[in-house]
């Protein structure tokens, strides 16, 4: 039960993202170069979430639980990859920008980085160390 | 570390995908347990020995 609800709430979550990325590109009018490239990593952590969820469904059809200790050992490390990356970004992000660009980041630009890298790295993580073990 | 859950689980007839079952696991861990590539709770050690009629000593040996 606990399992399906997960579930569900990950198929909603990840639903709710695809619609509001949808109602961006079609109200954000001409979108620049630069906004590409984090619509672009939404696109790949929404992918990446439909496997995980696609991955557990598959697993109680054939009666197999949905996360297992291993699963969960690998969630925690991905976690805590993903908590580092976000933490280097928040302080890189504007270093980089300021010393390389001579550009003073935005906060709300810093805090779609922060999410984005966090995101992306416990992606990215999650399914390596799932694949690889952890 | 080395195991000996293949080599049981040939002796009793069981899949991978049997002994998931039987001990509550999916089936993927039940591979990275037979490469070695994981270690085991105490508890999965014991549930895996315990359904291949064995002990933790005799199923996981450390080089």
């Amino acid at each position: 039960m606990k399992d399906k609800l997960g579930i569900i709430l990950g198929i909603g979550i990840a639903v709710a993202v695809v619609v509001t990325l949808i109602f961006y590109i079609l109200n954000a009018g001409n979108i620049e170069l630069s906004e590409i490239f984090p619509i672009f990593i939404v696109l790949i952590l929404i992918v990446s979430a439909f496997y995980i969820l696609w991955d557990r469904i598959k697993n109680i059809k054939k009666g197999f639980p949905a996360q297992d200790e291993r699963l969960k050992l690998t969630n925690y490390k991905a976690c805590s990859y993903g908590f580092i990356a976000s933490i280097w970004s928040a302080v890189g992000a504007p270093l980089i920008s300021g010393i390389f660009f001579d550009y003073e980041l935005p906060g709300n630009y810093v805090t779609a980085i922060v999410v984005l890298f966090g995101g992306l790295t416990f992606m990215i993580s999650y399914i390596y160390l799932a694949w690889k073990g952890a | 570390m080395k195991t000996r859950i293949k080599e049981l689980r040939a002796r009793y007839d069981l899949t991978q995908e049997d002994l998931a079952r039987m001990v509550g696991v999916r089936r993927e861990t039940i591979v990275f347990l037979e490469k070695g590539k994981y270690n085991p709770s105490l508890k999965l050690a014991h549930d895996v020995a315990k359904s291949l009629k064995t002990t933790i000593d005799e199923l996981f040996i450390f080089d």
